[in-house]
């Protein structure tokens, strides 16, 4: 039977006058992750327009850059994408190495490419576990947990925190890797594969968690690319864009890996695609501690960009005159403007510094991958249902430190 | 001009300069730790060298380490020539940047640092400190010996105002320089040799002649402190701004360094000036910055000794207009101050001329020890501009005063300045008057018999202009804000004369000096 | 690859194309603003460009220096080719720019980020408000002379009776809250007396550099002209002399 309201003819005294209704998904809400707060005009439960506040989370990161030296960015940095803060620390020290014209040998090149993927799948499980929870599954979610922590405490050992490393460095990583790195990672490893096996076997055949995702969410692939969509919402949408890919940077050219590309671009394709980038990551970390160096360097070996040892800043002048100029001075970049991409847990993140030749940064401009997701979002929600929201929010994975900062 | 080439730039020069010294002047610097523009050439420290490309090459024969065979054969290397002592050709050809010289800077450089202390968290010359600029520009590598560092005498008090730290010491012989030519006082020098090397006093004797802040002004590391300075401020935390000396009619120009944080200066530097001061100052303009923020009287007060209290600005001026307008035109002394600016010397003549009084006397100091170094007799910043600011008028001193006083001539006076040469014992006769108004930057002997003493800012607060001995003029910009409620001379002088019903005709500073005639007395 | 993007704007563009560059690998075109709207239509409708990938479009500001006050910057990528490109133009405080918003809609944002954050209007723009800071702040953020540590006036600090309350960090305590003092240096008051950090700042030429130095070299510049002219003057005299 049809709705009552299709039986009347327009203009009918009889048809009930209705107008859109006005909701606030208020920033504090469990489902506005990183809060964002979403003022909907709603008709019936379809969203008729979506008005995206973001900048509760905005703590003034491009103009605090520019209050210290070029090394006191990373605690910042850190803080954008804090679920996956070791890409934003390798986006950061590439940015910076790039304005310098240095590269950083090799081993420590594998040592940022392993972390940084460790990286990226907690961020990937954190997104889908989240997403999974907020659909009624909470089991998946808890195993992904546990798994996520496992890594955390791969990179507790190694950089000395969980989450919020600041382990990268300009011309290098804060520490060498540990001994028992590669031991840790073999054996996590395997539990990594096991946990996205089980997390998928739990949902992949539900019929509630299909309807849910699929057909809901759509962005295609014009749009993406019209509204700078990049990372897992542009490739779910057919973009076949991976920096890592497109745009090699340190190692990732010596990599066997493949980019999982959707088809449809609805919430089912972000997610699988993010499932998929986790069994990649998993390879791309296999082969590097394959080829990783296990001895070696891991610094430039410049104390005028590096930070020397502190047993020699305690025994000798030059090295205390080093270390001083750098804390003091900043290190000494040479003038310019230079624009620097990876590829973060969301997409491109990208760094665009200007350098007025001294050691205080003068512009540090950080190209938010979810920023520009979080615009497509508002696409993908208009004409969709209240409920959609909370799985098609969850999927384009925005974080509010990155997208406010 | 003659000119030669510099890393293919061409510089004109005088003939007898050295090729260090034309290169400063059109600002290229060439590394150097012992030259120093305005004193002798020693050539100790060879961080000049430079590479003659023009003309006969001198090679010099040594063994190189051939990297492939790992045996040592024989080679040459060009003979670098120390730019400080090179006397410029016309159309030579000198090149300071290419590879000879860069490994000729960096083993210099590296000798230098082999020895020193690792003092750099605790020295004061962190910041500015020319081991460490030139350490990143020229060395840029790591320690290679591995011994310990020859340790020798550390915090050796030279005299009142130095200590010496020898291990920092890079024997570059500035500071003994500065005491032979500048202080014409040979009181310092070198001791021993190689590695024992040290700078000693002569015996008997400690530093302690006027000059010797400048000793540490241009030791390049921190072996030389002043004791005064030692310890107090990090470099990098202050900012600073050009100013004028007060302390003696040399007017020798200042570099005021402050904290902006809480608004102390800190220091004064001399300010580079080949006409006034050249490079230096004496220990006694040095420390003149602690002036500012000492005796400062910063409210207003009505009442002498125990019936002395503190009053607000409004009411201050108003009870001082009160108290000169009981007295006669003809019976009002007016006291110019040879330690303030011009502009505020200028107000008060203007007020004097518009109440007719005609009685001007100048508060100055008696005068010190002066020399023909630097230091003038007159230990008054600003008598030639009091003079030029009464505009011919004869200025009778303040012992003048005391008589007319007592005589009964002069029954209020108005007094700008703190300072006088007379003990405050011999200004008693102004305590009988009930009309004595002071306008002072301290707590001093004038304000002290004042009725009403009401604050003006101090030389590091206000914009004005000095004339020195030499007939010079030199105008001088804020340093710091002043303090809430304490306004420069002229200003209050103008506020003064409103309440006591004249305008005096300016509204700003541009305004009062149009009024400045350009005659100076000639009897100084 | 992103050269021949650069080749093709000069053949479109000829002389409206300002400056290109390649500095650090990244390849750059410079417009005027009045050219910035069919500049950024042309990249993304041109046929062998095809820039549809919006990746970025911020501001710099430059207050010290004589071009216009801010710079505004794109970032593009072509999705067929994977070329990038850098555009740029210049533009005064007060003045506007005209929006892409109807070129690529990411750039919707992007230009309220740059209203919110510099105060650079974008005429066209659907909807220019504040993006990321409340409707009622007061200032433009990232703009230099605006001091990081000002309060806005919304929310006061509260006084609480009781308790004596002193502020986290006094103001002697510590570094500074921001290296570099902007009111003090628009307002020319922010020399620095280590030498070092003076040279990085632009306000001396060398680490010994001197008052002293520029004086002297003045003086013998004016003494070399005036003899130069005298000896001129005299020339001319003799040869005047020798003509009679």
């Amino acid at each position: 039977m049809e709705p009552a309201d299709e039986l009347l003819e327009e203009e009918s005294a009889l048809e009930l006058q209705t107008e859109p209704m006005r909701l606030n998904m208020g920033p504090s809400h469990p489902a506005m992750h990183g809060t964002v707060r979403m003022v909907l005009d709603l008709d019936g439960e379809t969203i008729v327009n979506l008005d995206l506040q973001p900048g509760y989370l905005h703590r003034g990161f491009e103009k605090s850059c520019e209050r210290g030296t070029w090394a006191q960015v990373f605690p910042y940095v850190d803080r954008l994408n804090y679920v996956s803060p070791m890409l934003n620390n390798v986006g950061w020290s590439l940015a910076v190495e790039k304005l310098l014209g240095i590269e950083v040998p090799e081993r420590c090149q594998y040592y940022r490419v392993i972390l940084g993927e460790l990286s990226r799948i907690t961020d990937h499980f954190t997104c889908n576990g989240a997403s999974a929870m907020e659909l009624g599954a909470f089991t998946p979610f808890l195993w992904l947990l546990k798994v996520r922590d496992w890594i955390w405490d791969i990179l507790e050992k190694e950089t000395g925190a969980r989450m919020t490393h600041s382990f990268g460095r300009i011309g290098g990583m804060a520490a060498p890797p540990t001994a028992t790195f590669k031991d840790d990672l073999r054996a996590v490893i395997p539990e990594l594969h096991k946990v996205v096996k089980e997390a998928e076997i739990m949902l992949i055949r539900n019929r509630i968690f299909l309807d849910r995702m699929q057909g809901v969410g759509i962005l295609t692939k014009e749009q993406a690319l019209a509204y700078g969509c990049t990372g897992p919402v542009a490739r779910g949408s057919g973009v076949a864009y991976d920096v890592r890919k497109d745009h090699p940077y340190m190692v990732y050219d010596r990599f066997d890996f493949e980019v999982p590309i959707g088809e449809d671009g609805d919430n089912w394709d972000r997610f699988m695609v993010r499932f998929e980038e986790v069994r990649q990551s998993i390879r791309i970390i296999e082969q590097a501690m394959e080829q990783m160096p296990d001895d070696g360097p891991v610094n430039v070996d410049d104390p005028r960009i590096v930070f020397p040892e502190k047993s020699d800043v305690y025994d000798t002048i030059e090295a205390t005159i080093a270390h001083f100029k750098l804390v003091m001075e900043g290190l000494q970049t040479p003038k310019g403007e230079v624009y620097s991409f990876t590829e973060g847990g969301n997409g491109e993140l990208g760094f665009y510094i200007v350098s007025d030749g001294s050691g205080t940064p003068y512009r540090v401009r950080v190209r938010p991958p979810c920023w520009y997701n979080l615009t497509a979002c508002r696409e993908m929600l208009i004409g969709e249902m209240i409920a959609d929201i909370v799985p098609t929010f969850g999927s384009i994975n925005m974080i509010g430190g990155e997208c406010d900062r | 001009m003659p000119t030669f080439k510099l890393d293919g730039r061409e510089i004109s020069f005088e003939p007898g300069e050295t090729v260090i010294e034309a290169a400063w002047r059109v600002g290229i610097e060439i590394p150097h730790y012992c030259w120093h523009p305005g004193l002798s050439i020693a050539a100790n420290c060879r961080m000049c060298l430079v590479h003659i490309t023009s003309g006969r090459q001198m090679e010099m024969p040594q063994l190189e380490l051939d990297e492939e065979t790992g045996e040592y054969v024989p080679a040459t290397k060009p003979k670098l020539q120390p730019a400080c002592q090179l006397g410029a050709v016309e159309g030579m050809e000198v090149s300071s940047t290419n590879e000879v010289v860069k490994k000729a800077q960096a083993a210099v450089q590296e000798f230098l640092l082999l020895n020193h202390p690792v003092d750099c968290p605790i020295c004061d010359q962190a910041g500015e400190c020319k081991l460490q600029d030139y350490y990143q520009e020229h060395q840029g590598t790591l320690k290679r010996k591995l011994t310990e560092p020859v340790h020798k005498p550390k915090g050796v008090r030279f005299g009142p105002t130095i200590v010496y730290d020898a291990e920092r010491c890079i024997m570059c012989t500035r500071c003994i320089r500065v005491s032979d030519e500048l202080a014409k006082d040979h009181v310092l020098d070198m001791r021993e040799r190689g590695d024992r090397n040290e700078i000693v006093l002569a015996p008997g004797r400690e530093l302690d002649h006027k000059y010797t802040l400048m000793t540490e002004h241009v030791c390049p590391v921190g072996a030389l402190t002043s004791s005064d300075f030692r310890f107090k401020a990090r470099v990098w935390f202050l900012k600073s701004r050009p100013s004028v000396c007060t302390g003696c009619a040399t007017g020798c120009n200042t570099h005021a360094d402050y904290d902006p944080r809480n608004g102390k200066v800190y220091r004064l530097r001399p300010r580079d000036n080949p006409d006034v001061n050249e490079f230096w100052m004496c220990d006694d303009g040095m420390m003149t910055y602690t002036r500012h923020d000492t005796d400062r009287l910063l409210m207003p007060t009505a009442g002498r000794g125990e019936e002395r209290t503190p009053i607000l600005e409004g009411d201050a001026l108003e009870l001082a207009a009160e108290k000169l307008s009981n007295v006669e035109s003809s019976k009002l002394g007016v006291v110019l101050s040879a330690q303030h600016t011009t502009e505020d010397n200028l107000a008060l003549v203007k007020l004097a001329q518009a109440l007719g009084a005609e009685h001007l006397y100048l508060a100055a100091l008696g005068g010190w020890e002066g020399d023909d170094i630097l230091r003038s007799e007159d230990n008054n910043p600003n008598r030639a501009g009091a003079m030029r600011a009464a505009g011919g008028v004869a200025l009778k001193p303040v012992g003048d005063l005391l008589t007319d006083v007592q005589s009964g001539s002069v029954q209020g006076v108005l007094a700008l300045g703190a300072r006088t040469a007379e003990r405050l014992e011999e200004l008693a006769p102004l305590v009988v008057l009930d009309a004595v108004v002071s306008l002072t930057t301290h707590v001093g002997a004038l304000s002290a018999v004042a009725a009403v003493a009401i604050p003006v800012a101090d030389t590091f607060e206000i914009e004005g202009s000095f004339v020195n001995e030499k007939g010079m003029e030199q105008a001088f910009e804020p340093v710091l804000a002043a303090p809430i409620g304490v306004e420069p001379g002229w200003r209050t002088i103008a506020a003064l004369a409103g309440l006591l019903g004249h305008d005096l005709g300016f509204e700003d500073l541009q305004g009062l000096r149009r009024g400045l005639g350009t005659e100076v007395e000639a009897a100084q | 690859m992103s050269q021949a993007v650069i080749d093709r704007l000069s053949t479109q563009f000829g002389e409206r194309l300002l400056e290109t560059s390649d500095a650090f690998g990244d390849h750059e075109v410079v417009v005027a603003d009045k050219d910035w709207v069919e500049l950024a239509q042309f990249l993304k409708d041109d046929q062998e460009l095809q820039m549809d990938h919006f990746i970025d479009l911020t501001a710099v500001d430059h207050p010290e220096r004589e071009l216009a006050r801010f710079d505004v910057l794109l970032l593009l990528r072509s999705s067929a080719s994977g070329s990038r490109i850098r555009a740029r133009t210049r533009i005064e405080e007060g003045k506007e720019l005209g929006t892409l918003s109807g070129v690529w809609p990411a750039a919707n944002w992007a230009e309220r980020e740059v209203w919110d954050m510099f105060g650079i209007g974008f005429s066209g723009h659907p909807d220019l408000r504040r993006i990321l800071l409340y409707e009622e702040f007061e200032g433009h953020p990232l703009r230099k002379d605006y001091p990081i540590d000002r309060a806005q006036p919304l929310v006061p600090y509260r006084d609480v009776e009781e308790l004596d309350k002193l502020p986290p960090f006094g103001i002697e305590e510590g570094v500074p809250f921001a290296r570099i003092d902007w009111e003090a240096r628009l307002a020319g008051g922010d020399n620095q007396v280590s030498p070092a950090i003076g040279l990085q700042q632009g306000q001396r030429r060398t680490l010994s550099d001197s008052e002293a130095a520029q004086q002297i070299q003045e003086r013998l510049t004016a003494k070399a002209k005036a003899a130069a002219q005298a000896e001129a003057a005299s020339t001319e005299a003799t040869e005047e002399g020798s003509g009679d």
